[in-house]
């Protein structure tokens, strides 16, 4: 092949590896940014009165005066609608109208989407379950449920080749006549005065336990959950790792023994994170039964037992790479052989133990699978802290799947799906960023 | 010396951490269907009641069952009764399983809305899932493929299902199986050609329950019998909570007049019926 | 310095009884932490056998491997596990042809192409994709991938074939060119060339463009399908075969490569035909846990892959429904009565069973390659 052939097959492989570099960098982008920008919808986003309402009446947030002035301004705003409501109802039951039977079943669907938008109608005994108690709490549910009242959705069959086509004609057709037709265009106008839409900074997202199916209120337990479940695998794999690690570098010899730990380590590492959830289940749950039904602390020693591997390879790397010299000039000092492990060696190696032991982290707060049997569940209080032995927890990964999956009514809410699996992921991607930035530092001190 | 002081108090926390840790909790497992009215009732019964922990699983009534069987849950909640093996297998373990009819259920056919059939029958249904009808034309829509929705067998509504409609004959193997009631609703609402079941409580604007032989799924026609498809939704309990207990108000919340509310608001159907 | 020079500088005739004493218990409590390991793996893999094994004992073997019925709810019961089996192994295999040739390119770019400063920003990426939880990427799988799939998949693999069909339709033309004016023409220029590639370039355009076609057309009914949970597979799978691909294609040194410019190579020949061959074992290592990494995966299969048990008719049906073994472990255990002893409880154990084998033998090949690569650079 001559030169210039060459040449070309060169540059096009080149082209392959940017290419390649690029596609996974647009993946990258591809995934993280619907979860960035939809999650931040979850808790920055223009709220109305009825989540002031609620933040007040639930978590005693914001000023009752600020309420009271807001809610005499949407009162004075709502009275159109409630008065023709109610003056409407009236010519119904009095026949005052002709055909008055025809808009009993028009005005029922009318006034159940109301309620959706502006809650529970003045002087209504407070309703038992909280999605009915308040009114749209979000501007761009409030609008999309303005939509639902202002027109019908009909679905049009008419074309027999093609599923039917959706169709929106207009409510108001429905009432024609009558004084209820004022209401629409009122409403179609008014929205923003019946709601008071305002940028809302709901940073106790995080904090705030779910109400009603997660309807309403923040993902408190879970992350909660997911961060008893961290510390849980941490108390017991830390000392295990960090332990078989020094075992391996210090005292053992080379040799069938050191084989066959090593092999088993990466065996370990290489079992399928299922597995170790069924392990957890039948070992830790039924046969030593460490608490008597799904508990974080079951939960935390199979996840220990999923990031073991990791934490043992990356200590030992550590430990491998302090300098000889260190230990050297300590046992030549009269220092004893533990005195010298723990004071002079394992200080050195410090930075890298915590790389491993932060990406672990990562590990265990993303994982599902080892926790599906041993320590989730979809609904339960925050935990206090000595709860969690025994109690199992709502958890940021398994609720994720749970709204995702499950959920009786996923699309209206999505945005706390997406606020969930955004917190995940800036919690592990700040546990590895810390990674990262712990490992420059390293490589810093060994270059310099 | 500083080390025995730290290793001291370690102890005591962790000692007074299993004592504290009796703490009050009810822990429920089961069906997915059951799932919405149980979470209601323990968000309820929480705000109620600041110092009792009520967790709610919902894995399916055969893991709710196999839950209660190992004790392993307080109630097991269950969109099917205990089959017999279940029940022998709890009395050789020691417990006794005492059923609670919370509400009722009508299985709902689910198809997108836009998708112009209206009604079905029983066999045609049964047919769709055996996989001998594959094609919406058949059954009077358009020509397009019927992508098949079913529960996960660890469920009591696919149970049912099996039971009721397919008569206990094979579904076919095209047919997508997903993990809950909730899943099910989502895929039908995202797949405009895709049919599924759920529970009634489902039902909402982004998806069509069908009509059975003629028959609308509603709260009318479930109680009556008329609709083909019902069901009652069970929650069991090692036998009857004693009087007065935590565990005892939680189960007689559907007796209720708030919680008969609930189970109304979510879709199903209560089992006295209030008249308004 | 060997560990028994050590012992024997410490340990001398003069210490005290004392030292001693610590020393032992020291040395055997540190190495009953470290067969926590060791106990770890064998009671893994003693209690998933204990519970397979009765299933293997009330239906036989026959049955899981040979059977494509899967009916674990009806009466009687049908266990065949040959669709499940086949859908993991299905995904496995879609992901690896995926990931494989991508990660290859990128560690080859990164060891051998980018430059030091863009090195430092795509390792971290590469990181990043790999610390991405599974449950997020299921959730991107089933929320946002397979309705787009359902409304534009068709485009996606017209895309598809443009992406991978240019630059491979474009080596092939060149060493087609090479091989064509090599052997015919005696005078080489500039103009024959053209002519030669303008000749080639016309059928693998029109080959091209019918293939866009005809894949552009596709509807695809169902999002949550077997080329769904591949892609996101093979995206997840990448950083592993990348960042050992990467080490072993790193630690290979300068000298053989410098060796090989010297002579003349470019820079292309030289990864391909001096440094990959003599790395050969490890980059094969690295694809074996890339493969290992798909087979395992839970969250994303269960919740995009469709669950479907079934072998897609025509086999090569890839935007058809599938399940696999993990997902059906995950989502069967519910049902699956551990008092009654049945079949199907013991049956999710025996696929437990079989994926913990396969990935015992994945681990230990490459453990063995990993190891003999080692001896042979002799590090």
């Amino acid at each position: 092949m001559d030169l210039r052939s060459r040449k070309l097959l060169d540059k096009t492989f080149s082209g392959m590896g940017f290419f390649s570099i690029g596609m996974l960098m647009l993946s990258l982008i591809i995934i993280l940014a619907p979860i960035f920008i939809k999650g931040t919808g979850a808790f920055l986003f223009k709220g109305t009165i009825e989540f002031r309402k609620f933040n007040f009446e639930q978590f005693n947030r914001g000023k009752k005066t600020d309420l009271l002035k807001e809610e005499f301004k949407t009162g004075e705003a709502r009275k159109y609608i409630y008065d023709l409501i109610s003056k409407f109802e009236e010519q119904i039951e009095k026949d005052d109208i002709p055909d008055a039977y025809k808009y009993e079943d028009e005005l029922e669907e009318t006034i159940y989407h109301i309620k959706e938008l502006l809650g529970p109608f003045p002087g209504e005994e407070s309703p038992v379950m909280m999605r009915d108690r308040y009114g749209a709490s979000r501007w761009d549910k409030a609008k999309e449920i303005r939509d639902r009242i202002l027109f019908v959705e009909t679905w049009d069959y008419s074309d027999k080749s093609s599923m039917g086509k959706l169709t929106l004609t207009p409510r108001i057709n429905n009432f024609r006549g009558t004084i209820l037709e004022n209401m629409f265009p009122y409403l179609e106008n008014n929205l923003d005065k019946l709601m008071l839409p305002q940028i809302t900074f709901y940073w106790n997202f995080f904090f705030d336990k779910s109400f009603d199916s997660h309807l309403f209120g923040g993902i408190g337990p879970e992350l909660l959950g997911t961060l008893y479940l961290i510390l849980g695998t941490m108390i017991f794999a830390i000392p295990i790792g960090i332990i078989t690690a020094i075992y391996l570098t210090e005292f053992a010899k080379p040799g069938k023994i050191i084989n066959f730990i090593n092999i088993s380590i990466s065996t370990l590492a290489g079992v399928p994170s299922i597995v170790f959830g069924l392990f957890g289940l039948a070992f830790f749950i039924m046969t030593i039964k460490v608490s008597n039904s799904k508990s974080v602390l079951a939960g935390s020693l199979t996840l220990a037992l999923l990031v073991l591997p990791t934490i043992i390879r990356a200590s030992e790397e550590a430990l491998k790479s302090v300098p000889l010299t260190y230990k050297e000039a300590a046992l030549s000092l009269g220092a004893g052989k533990i005195y010298t492990i723990f004071k002079v060696i394992l200080p050195a190696a410090l930075p890298g133990i915590l790389t491993g032991i932060v990406i672990s982290m990562g590990r265990a707060a993303g994982e599902t699978a080892p926790i599906i049997f041993t320590a989730a569940v979809s609904v339960g209080n925050p935990l206090k802290l000595f709860e969690t032995l025994s109690q199992p927890t709502p958890a940021l990964s398994w609720n994720i799947y749970n709204l995702v999956t499950e959920h009786e009514s996923v699309e209206s809410i999505r945005h706390v799906q997406f606020g969930m699996v955004f917190a995940l992921v800036l919690l592990v991607l700040l546990l590895n960023l810390t990674a990262i930035i712990l490992r420059a530092r390293i490589s810093k001190k060994l270059r310099g | 010396m500083k080390r025995i002081t730290i290793l001291f108090f370690a102890l005591v926390l962790i000692s007074s951490m299993i004592i504290l840790s009796a703490n009050q909790k009810i822990v429920i497992d089961g069906s997915t269907t059951v799932g919405p009215i149980v979470k209601a009732f323990a968000e309820y019964y929480m705000a109620l009641n600041k110092n009792i922990n009520v967790s709610v699983s919902e894995s399916g009534s055969g893991n709710g069952a196999k839950s209660l069987i190992n004790n392993k849950c307080d109630i097991a909640t269950m969109s099917r009764f205990m089959k017999g093996k279940e029940f022998k297998a709890a009395v050789e373990k020691g417990i006794s399983p005492v059923a609670h009819i919370v509400a009722l259920d009508g299985l709902p056919i689910l198809v997108h809305p836009s998708n112009p059939v209206q009604e079905l029958t029983l066999e045609q249904v049964r047919n769709i899932f055996k996989g001998i009808i594959r094609n919406w034309k058949e059954v009077g829509g358009p020509d397009k493929k019927i992508i098949l929705i079913s529960r996960d067998t660890n469920s009591g509504t696919y149970e049912t299902f099996s039971k009721l409609v397919m008569k206990k004959e094979k579904i076919v193997k095209e047919c997508e199986y997903v993990g809950s009631n909730g899943a099910v609703k989502g895929r039908v609402q995202s797949t405009n050609n895709a049919i599924g079941y759920a529970g009634l409580g489902f039902v909402d604007r982004t998806v069509k329950a069908l009509k059975i032989n003629g028959i609308y799924p509603s709260k009318k026609t479930v109680t009556s019998g008329k609709y083909p498809i019902a069901r009652p939704l069970f929650m069991f309990t090692n036998g009857y909570p004693k009087m007065g207990s935590h565990l005892y108000n939680f189960i007689r919340i559907y007796l209720t007049k708030k919680g008969q509310d609930i189970i109304k608001r979510i879709g199903f159907v209560p089992v006295t019926a209030y008249k308004k | 310095m060997k560990n028994r020079t050590y012992h024997s500088i410490l340990i001398s005739k003069g210490t005290s009884r004392l030292r001693r004493l610590v020393s032992f218990f020291t040395r055997s409590w540190f190495f009953f932490i470290t067969s926590i390991s060791i106990f770890a793996v064998f009671l893994i893999i003693l209690f998933v056998a204990k519970d397979a094994l009765p299933y293997f004992h009330l239906r036989g073997i026959g049955e899981f491997f040979t059977s494509i019925k899967w009916y674990p709810a009806s009466e009687p019961p049908e266990f065949g596990v040959l669709p499940i089996i086949f859908g993991s192994i299905l995904v496995t295999i879609l992901s690896t042809l995926i990931s494989v040739p991508l990660a290859l390119f990128s560690a080859f770019s990164l060891s051998d192409i980018l430059p030091f400063s863009v090195r430092q920003v795509v390792k971290p990426i590469i990181e990043i994709i790999a610390a991405i939880p599974s449950v997020a990427y299921g959730f991107f799988a089933l929320v946002i991938f397979a309705p787009f799939l359902q409304r534009s998949g068709g485009h996606l693999l017209g895309i598809g074939v443009w992406m991978i069909g240019m630059p491979l339709f474009g080596v092939i033309i060149i060493i087609l060119g090479q091989a064509i004016s090599g052997k015919f023409i005696s005078s080489r220029s500039k103009i024959s060339d053209f002519i030669i590639y303008s000749v080639l370039i016309v059928p693998a355009f029109h080959i091209l463009y019918k293939l866009f076609k005809t894949l552009s057309a596709i509807k695809i009914e169902s999002g949550t399908n077997a080329f769904n949970v591949s892609i996101i597979l093979a995206i997840m799978a990448l950083p592993t075969i990348v960042s050992v691909a990467e080490d072993v294609l790193f630690a290979a040194g300068r000298e053989i490569r410098e060796g090989s410019y010297a002579l003349g190579a470019t820079r292309a020949e030289t990864l391909l035909k001096v440094v990959v061959p003599a790395v050969k074992s490890g980059i094969f290592a690295a694809v074996i846990l890339g493969i290992m990494r798909a087979l395992g995966e839970t969250m994303v299969v269960w919740m995009a892959s469709g669950n479907a048990a079934q072998i897609p008719d025509p086999i090569y049906n890839i935007m058809e429904p599938i399940r696999t073994l993990t997902a059906t472990i995950a989502g069967d255990m519910g049902e699956a009565d551990h008092v009654t002893g049945s079949a199907r409880y013991h049956v999710l154990f025996a696929m437990a069973l079989f994926l913990l084998i396969f990935s015992f033998a994945g681990n230990l090949i490459s453990e063995w390659i990993m190891s003999r690569s080692r001896k042979k650079w002799g590090k």
